[in-house]
């Protein structure tokens, strides 16, 4: 894994500090929006919160959190459904560092500013390589810091509805097999009323959330060790999908 | 092989992949493999892995970052066989 420069290393302690400082001004009213505005509900948030928080304490290592994505609003959600709001206030680092696509959430200034507080580090989808090289340098460098991260391995929105299992995005695995120790979460998120893919889930919707680390392996290196991990991670995600569907 | 042949290969291999049929059939070293063939991104990595097994090679992620366009495809390939 290559060193950050400095100059990106002292961007990301201010961004991270700043975000720190002002925590309680937007944890606590994103929670508001998505609870009481949007009226969303987490099915078993206590126990989720609670096997959740017992794994962050256990495990110590760097967390990627590798999510199926339906709506615009997932990252926000499963942060929330899995940490609780007030938790995260006690436990900044915990909050995880968001990859959101930079045309949806930060082509604005205020959207942009909002990104920057929030611990987003947007990307330009299908962007030149060596932008998306350099954020996926960002992520490494963040982990390997002992800090959580959320990717979405799948390579968009599924459009179906379910699981995309041919469309693997590759910088998951790049970061797993980069840095040392990390540990693939892999979350299954669904609304009740979620059909498909959409800007953002149904007001009060209830939403199912589960979770499991898991441990790819391959025999190969280079790059195909890297898809290796990705195409395990997505068809984890698969597999959950359908304890979701078969436990209906 | 020489490079003519290497860039050829990479073409053959690209092909399938490519929505942009008149740049493929005006393809130069500077033809743009996301920007000008429209090659979908996250297939970049399946070409790269074509790549791999067709010139019997091991590619990095990072030497992956550097590859834009054809001729960037040929030169890393070149350097690894060589």
């Amino acid at each position: 894994m290559t060193p950050l420069p400095l100059r990106s290393r002292v961007a990301h302690i201010l961004q991270r500090e700043v975000g720190r400082l002002s925590a309680i001004f937007w944890v606590l009213p994103i929670t508001f929006i998505l609870h009481v505005l949007m009226g969303y509900h987490i099915k078993d948030a206590a126990q989720v919160r609670t096997r959740y928080r017992a794994l962050v304490k256990e495990s110590g290592r760097p967390l990627l959190i590798c999510p199926n994505h339906l709506t615009m609003m997932d990252s926000a959600v499963i942060a929330w459904a899995l940490g609780g709001s007030w938790w995260y206030l006690f436990h900044y680092s915990r909050i995880p560092w968001n990859i959101p696509e930079y045309n949806n959430f930060a082509s604005q200034w205020p959207t942009r500013i909002g990104a920057w507080l929030t611990k987003c580090i947007p990307v330009i989808r299908g962007g030149r390589r060596e932008d998306i090289s350099r954020v996926i340098k960002r992520v490494q460098h963040l982990l390997s810091r002992g800090e959580t991260a959320l990717i979405f391995p799948e390579a968009g929105r599924s459009r179906s509805g379910r699981v995309e299992a041919d469309t693997v995005a590759h910088a998951v695995g790049r970061i797993l097999t980069s840095v040392p120790g990390c540990q693939p979460l892999c979350v299954y998120l669904r609304g009740d009323r979620q059909r498909t893919w959409s800007t953002v889930p149904a007001r009060g919707d209830s939403f199912y959330i589960d979770f499991e680390v898991v441990e790819p392996v391959s025999d190969h290196s280079g790059m195909r060790r890297s898809r290796d991990f990705s195409q395990q991670i997505l068809d984890r995600l698969v597999g959950m999908e359908e304890e979701y569907f078969a436990g209906r | 092989m020489t490079r003519d042949e290497i860039f050829a290969k990479v073409v053959e291999i690209v092909k399938p992949f490519v929505k942009n049929e008149d740049a493929l059939a005006a393809v130069t070293d500077d033809t743009n493999i996301l920007e000008d063939l429209k090659v979908n991104s996250a297939r970049l990595v399946d070409i790269i892995l074509n790549f791999e097994d067709e010139f019997d090679i091991e590619v990095e992620d990072e030497d992956a970052d550097a590859v834009n366009t054809v001729g960037d495809a040929v030169a890393l390939i070149l350097e690894k066989l060589s």
